[in-house]
């Protein structure tokens, strides 16, 4: 028996993942348009938004009360809707019908695959992010003071949330199952996370341990964004802050969604199952 | 278009550097469960090698090690000299595989799904040549849902051509297509050898392996239990002498041949002996039987009913096999 094998017979130039990640974003963007079951999670968060409208608005902060806070923070739960929601979904049903395998015995690599579902529910996050602000808008009438600190909660909780239901898909066997089985933490968190309860009526002590949830960060920095306060763990003396102070607040919250991405990341990179055949 | 049975004994296409797939003492464990036990083969550029064997038989826990979505539990597996599971980039990149599942997005278009496809491999075919040479160029704007199951089968069979590579891995490819459809897959096929792609095939269809394969391997429970080529796994497994029982004849009375085994059935309440004539004198084997039995029924005043000669079949290797009679290979 040889020990060798043959050698290449030509040069293979290297397509990019990034290329490819975003010509797949392309297609998710045509998939989730054409997959009406994915288009709950639209509606779901300016529902939310418009419940939180209904709140009493008790004022916190200089032209802020509870119900607007309540509604801002909503905009921190749209990654988690859609995050672990629709990657859940899709990509179990895609590994069930072998889609997954066929992507990747074509030389496709899983951050390309990965990124774009990501990339869709970044994309979409932050549109419904918009959709929201205009509710706001109209019914508070404020806009962020900080809208590069919203993005970029929108962004980081898409991200973890996404990477959150990719990891639901190894423990459901299709996309039914994925579906219920997601509602789950997705629900859980959207009552801790403070887009449903507002955390401002929670003791300093329980809003600290929340605020290790992947939920909490994002809604806070929303909230923190609008006012121009310091939302995080509740608006304390009311102080406002600069624009650089607010910043530094968010470091914490900021670095627990980073911590997260990077944990759930890891276990995604080791528990993701591409083959429905099980060992 | 070639639908003749290739049952050459090495491939003309043979690149003289080496296998392109290596495969040496493969196992894989599931807890418990030993699915693959010590598999060994390899395949050269440009030729076929077929591995067959009853459902649950390791064949597709051996693609998959290959493919790179297992690491061998221990045992070599090497593609180009590279690990599959080590470096999964490096061997994909030259690639490809059709699935036992078609593995298509049925909200996309099959133009759709192949510019996807050209869009995201590195050198690819020309899309529009592909769904021509797969016969789909008249169903490019028709959703993947909407295809059939052989239509499908031939779609994937087009992404896995896409992106031109030296190593096809084609499990059950022709499961669910027409007779037309599964004539045309294997003329594909074999233009594909004589561009040099190393092909492993797996088939439920004896007579795709008969046609296509340059070797085979049949599995049985995590084994290989025969390999060669077609030629030589047949003449190992004997020639078929049989014939009808005229009436009077009993079972009892038939002679003891050496070299040969008899069994005897009935069909269509007619009692049927059929000797199997192994030994290393291939070539007159049948011969010397079939002499030995006219002599017989001349000394018994009886004759050979409807007396046929025929070799060893696949089909009768495979069934032999998946019996677990594998031991009684008559050479």
């Amino acid at each position: 028996m040889s020990t060798t094998t043959a050698a290449p017979r030509r040069p293979r130039p290297a397509v990019s993942p990034l290329k490819q990640g975003l010509r797949l974003t392309r297609t998710e963007f045509t998939l989730f348009v054409r997959y009406k079951t994915a288009w709950m999670y639209l509606v779901l968060p300016p529902f939310f938004a418009f419940m939180a409208m209904n709140l009493p608005n008790n004022e916190i902060v200089p032209g802020f009360g509870t119900g607007q806070m309540a509604m801002v923070a909503t905009i921190g739960s749209i990654g988690l809707i859609l995050g672990v929601g629709h990657p859940s979904n899709v990509f179990t049903a895609r590994r069930e019908a072998l889609v997954l395998k066929r992507l990747r015995v074509s030389g496709v690599p899983q951050q390309a695959i990965f990124g774009g579902v990501i990339a869709v529910v970044v994309a979409l996050s932050l549109a419904m992010a918009v959709v929201v602000a205009v509710l706001v808008f109209a019914v508070f009438g404020s806009l962020p003071q900080d809208p590069l600190m919203l993005v970029v909660a929108v962004v980081l909780s898409a991200v973890m949330f996404s990477l959150m239901g990719l990891l639901l898909t190894p423990v459901v066997r299709n996309a039914e199952a994925a579906q219920m089985v997601s509602m789950l933490p997705m629900m859980v968190l959207l009552f801790l996370g403070g887009g449903i309860i507002p955390l401002e009526s929670l003791p300093e002590s329980a809003r600290l341990v929340l605020g290790f949830l992947p939920s909490v960060p994002a809604g806070e920095m929303a909230q923190t964004a609008y006012s121009g306060y310091d939302a995080f763990r509740g608006f304390g003396t009311g102080e406002e802050k600069s624009y650089l102070g607010l910043w530094i607040a968010a470091l914490p919250s900021i670095g627990v969604m980073l911590a997260w991405i990077a944990v759930l990341g890891l276990l995604v990179r080791r528990y993701f199952r591409w083959d429905p055949r099980q060992p | 278009m070639t639908t003749t049975a290739n049952t050459a004994a090495a491939p003309s296409h043979r690149d003289t550097t080496g296998p392109a797939v290596v495969v040496r003492d493969l196992h894989q464990h599931y807890g418990d469960f030993e699915a693959v036990k010590g598999v060994s083969f390899e395949i050269h550029p440009g030729e076929l090698f077929a591995l067959l064997g009853t459902n649950g038989a390791g064949k597709t826990t051996t693609i998959e090690t290959l493919e790179g979505f297992r690491r061998p539990s221990s045992g070599t597996v090497r593609v180009f000299g590279l690990d599959p599971h080590g470096q999964p980039a490096g061997v994909r990149e030259r690639t490809n595989a059709v699935l036992q599942g078609s593995g298509l997005l049925d909200d996309l278009s099959v133009g759709e799904t192949m510019d996807l496809a050209h869009d995201l491999a590195a050198t690819p075919r020309d899309g529009g040549e592909v769904l021509e040479l797969v016969g789909l160029a008249d169903r490019r704007g028709v959703a993947v849902r909407q295809l059939s199951g052989g239509q499908k089968r031939r779609l994937d069979l087009g992404l896995a051509l896409l992106t031109r590579p030296e190593v096809l891995y084609l499990d059950e490819p022709t499961t669910g297509m027409d007779a037309e459809g599964r004539i045309e897959t294997w003329r594909i096929i074999n233009d594909l050898k004589s561009e040099g792609v190393a092909v492993l095939l797996t088939t439920h269809y004896l007579e795709e392996a008969e046609r296509l394969a340059d070797r085979l391997a049949i599995m049985h429970r995590g084994e290989v239990r025969v390999e060669g080529t077609l030629q030589d796994v047949l003449a190992g497994w004997g020639d078929r002498v049989g014939f009808a029982l005229s009436p009077g004849v009993r079972t009892a009375d038939l002679p003891d041949l050496p070299g040969t085994e008899l069994a005897v059935e009935t069909r269509d309440h007619v009692l049927w002996a059929t000797y199997t004539a192994g030994g290393e004198d291939v070539a007159d084997r049948a011969h010397r039987t079939v002499a030995a039995l006219i002599a017989w029924a001349d000394e018994h005043g009886t004759t050979l009913k409807h007396l046929q000669v025929r070799g060893a079949s696949l089909e009768d290797v495979f069934l032999q096999v998946a019996d677990g009679a594998s031991d009684l290979v008559p050479d």
